[in-house]
């Protein structure tokens, strides 16, 4: 049996790379700190929430501020909690 | 300009410029000058739609507020599409509104835009006139799309009977873009353009 095609059409997917290196808000990897911060440590740690997600503590604050009064994961959009 | 959108839009230009969409022409991103506030963007019109073969451009503006708040992003390019102004160019999508988040980039905001030039979402329009049309007369709203397409965006399918059409209003003085706007806007009938142009 021959198949020939008539007709293609192309369908563009995509999806959010989970990045575990870098921080999704600022793109930074977690090894150094955020944008705001100087040193790297304890100063600048990594949140984690419930959805598995994580990000630099310094720029999920400042997303949350942001996203006032709603709370979303900045990657996923599911209600934030911390883990 | 804060410290973090100018580093994160450094970090996104150099994502897209190596991402397969970019390479296949799909999508261009390109800095006006040094400025990371203003970005021209570009976006290939999806295969088999009437915006097929064209190519769109975007003005993007990055608040100092970037990641937080969305870019501002509207068409340079004139189109004819119901989430989309056909006067100014602004474009109704969620994702630029209520619904953007932090984690979401440029590149995720033209392939976006792109999706919504394969499919356009008629019931949250940006351009009433052109919502109706989608929905009451969705042929002549792709023809009129397409001839769009032709005229603004490099698109390569002609219409003979709206071009003698728009020559017959250009005749009368009226201006080229006017008389495209009144015919598309009035389902290409002359005399409710001529009214409405000239009343
Ligand atoms: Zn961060
Ligand atoms: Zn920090
Ligand atoms: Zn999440």
């Amino acid at each position: 049996m021959k198949v020939k095609i008539k007709k293609w059409t192309g369908v563009g997917t995509w999806s959010y790379k989970v990045d575990y290196d870098n921080c999704g808000i600022c793109r930074q990897p977690f090894h150094g700190c955020c944008p705001y911060c100087k040193w790297p440590g304890e100063t600048c740690p990594v949140v984690w929430g419930q959805c598995t997600h994580c990000f630099h503590i310094h720029c999920m604050a400042k997303w949350l501020k942001a996203q006032e009064p709603r709370e979303q994961c900045p990657l996923c959009r599911q209600k934030w909690r911390y883990a | 300009m804060s410290n973090i959108a100018a580093q994160r839009i450094q970090r996104e230009f150099n994502e897209v410029i190596k991402s397969d969409e970019a390479q296949k022409f799909s999508i261009k991103l390109e800095m006006d000058g040094s400025d990371f506030r203003h970005i021209n963007g570009e976006i290939a019109g999806p295969p088999d739609t009437p915006y097929e073969s064209g190519n769109f451009k975007l003005e993007i503006k990055i608040p100092d507020t970037y990641p937080f708040n969305p870019p501002k992003v509207k068409f340079l390019t004139k189109i004819w599409h119901p989430n989309v102004s056909s006067v100014t160019g602004a474009i109704c999508l969620d994702i630029l509104k209520d619904q953007w988040a932090a984690a979401m980039t440029l590149r995720v905001v033209l392939l976006s835009l792109q999706a919504l030039l394969a499919a356009a979402e008629p019931d949250d329009p940006q351009d009433a006139v052109v919502a109706n049309q989608y929905k009451e007369n969705r042929a002549l709203f792709t023809s009129t799309a397409r001839y769009w397409t032709t005229v603004h965006a490099g698109g390569k399918q002609l219409n003979p009977d709206f071009d003698k059409k728009i020559h017959t209003l250009l005749d009368l003085g009226v201006e080229k873009h006017q008389a495209l706007v009144a015919l598309s806007a009035c389902d290409w009938n002359l005399d409710r353009a001529l009214e409405q142009i000239f009343s």
